[in-house]
């Protein structure tokens, strides 16, 4: 099984390093979809052998794992703990098993934007309420700051639809 | 008599009235005085259109002596005016102003010289006591000539609102808190301008992202375009999710299997011998390649149809898939 760490490590970090060269702005690269085919797929063995002496009877138990392991790995292989959305995935992910998972990151600055809102009357849903409901780890961000979590986490998203899409193809009889 | 027209004329009138000179002189004090020194937007050295220093040398001499040929003289350097009309308003009001500034002024040269306001901070000034410069103006109105005072009016405005400001430095014992109060608010807009264009710029990219966006005008129906995206792709991930958990009822996805078939070399003895074995059975490659030739772009970790760990039943059934498979 080591094997298969160091040969997943080398590959995520090769992308990554890829990744990192291009400096724009905005960065909102995604690695390849390598990377999140080569995490769900962990995250898929991981899950078949914790429960290893029967399968759970429930399709929709087995579909509520696997859609769990899905945004978990798609959070770290999209970037582990660089990304605003991806360690808030992880950490609430964390939290529902009852492990306690801490990033470094730094001090958060108090969330003037909410309590700023609450000033005027709460008016309807905007859209910008609405899309840090979506995105894990919204509601305390700038609404700059946000919108690039949006994109970096819609083009995530895409890929690893992407992977699913493509292990379903391959795993459904025909 | 009046000053309507301008500086050009004023050396063709000859005789100025002394009282007439002095107000030109401290007028021209306290508006040089409570003026940038650069030649930003509304500042009255580029109504001038003469440095500062030459506006100074202008003070000194209506200081020593408010001689009519001095003021002609300086008067006609300034002849070559954008504006064709620049009147002074002989007010007594703004007499009183000017007597009081002319003392003050010579002191805030110092500081004056020193600070740079953007223009935008003389506009603010400019723009904050419209109120004032009107009841002035109207006081202005009952000692003038009626015909000419529209005329006097428009110009005085930007004295006036000179004068104004330079009131309200007068009672703030600094000239930077005048400053900065006018760049506070500066500070506020050039912020929300600088934030407005960051989220604008990021809305764009979101655009380009989500397919469909580009048409759209307004960033209301984007983001509703974009929270709609969002949704729909987390809806087909667990569309996704609950298909594989149909899919295989004990999905057993061994990697050691996956990668083991791929990478035939690296095989070591780190691997189950059961599943090699198993491995054997099926011909992978013969039934790989046709199959990977669609997906060979997408998934470079090819997967086996199965795990080698599946129950008896089901290893029938994945050949059979496999060759089902291979066109």
């Amino acid at each position: 099984m080591s094997f298969i760490k160091v040969l997943i490590l080398k590959f995520s970090s090769l992308r990554t390093q890829t990744m990192a060269s291009s400096d724009k702005t905005i960065n909102t690269d995604v690695p390849e979809k390598d990377v999140f085919a080569i995490h769900f797929l962990q995250s898929l063995s991981n899950l078949t052998t914790q429960n290893p002496f029967n399968s759970p009877d429930t399709t929709n138990y087995r579909a509520r794992k696997i859609k769990k392991a899905a945004y978990v790995s798609m959070a770290k292989a999209a970037g582990g703990s660089s990304r605003l959305w991806s360690r808030a995935l992880l950490g609430r992910a964390a939290k529902e098993n009852n492990k306690i998972v801490r990033f470094a990151r730094r001090k958060r600055k108090v969330t003037w934007k909410i309590s700023s809102k609450r000033r005027s009357d709460q008016r309807a849903p905007e859209a910008t309420d609405r899309l840090r409901n979506l995105v894990p780890g919204g509601g305390t961000m700038e609404t700059s700051k946000l919108m690039e979590e949006t994109a970096h986490y819609i083009k995530c998203l895409s890929m690893q639809v992407k992977v699913m899409q493509c292990l379903v193809d391959g795993l459904s009889p025909k | 008599m009046d000053l309507t027209h301008g500086f050009g004329a004023r050396s063709g009138i000859g005789p100025v009235t002394g009282l007439e000179s002095l107000n030109f002189s401290d007028e021209f004090r306290q508006l040089v005085t409570t003026t940038p020194p650069e030649n930003s937007g509304g500042s009255f050295t580029a109504l001038l259109e003469m440095p500062v220093t030459q506006a100074m040398e202008l003070l000194h001499f209506t200081d020593s002596s408010s001689s009519q040929t001095n003021i002609t003289k300086l008067a006609g350097d300034i002849s070559p005016h954008p504006f064709g009309t620049l009147t002074f308003p002989s007010n007594s009001l703004l007499l009183d102003r000017a007597a009081r500034f002319s003392v003050i002024a010579t002191e805030q040269n110092g500081y004056i010289s020193g600070e740079t306001p953007s223009s935008s901070a003389n506009l603010d000034r400019v723009k904050a006591e419209p109120a004032e410069t009107d009841s002035v103006s109207e006081n202005q109105n009952s000692k003038q000539n009626q015909n000419k005072r529209k005329e006097r009016e428009k110009k005085a405005k930007s004295s006036m609102k000179k004068t104004k400001s330079s009131v309200e430095e007068d009672k703030l014992p600094y000239v930077h808190v005048r400053a900065r109060r006018g760049q506070a608010t500066d500070n506020h807009s050039l912020a929300e301008r600088a934030r407005r264009e960051k989220i604008n710029a990021r809305m764009k990219l979101l655009q380009e992202l989500v397919p469909g966006c580009d048409k759209i005008q307004g960033t209301a129906l984007v983001l509703d375009e974009i929270i709609n995206h969002v949704q729909s792709l987390q809806r087909q991930v667990e569309m996704l999710s609950m298909r594989l958990a149909a899919v295989n009822p004990r999905i057993d996805f061994n990697l050691d299997t996956i990668l083991a078939s791929e990478n035939g070399s690296l095989m070591d003895g780190s691997f189950n011998g059961e599943s090699y074995h198993q491995l054997q059975q099926w011909p992978f490659d013969g039934y790989h390649q046709p199959e990977w030739g669609r997906e060979e772009d997408q998934h470079q970790a090819d997967f086996p149809m199965g795990s080698t760990t599946l129950q008896p039943n089901q290893k029938i059934s994945e050949p059979k898939r496999c060759r089902r498979r291979s066109p």
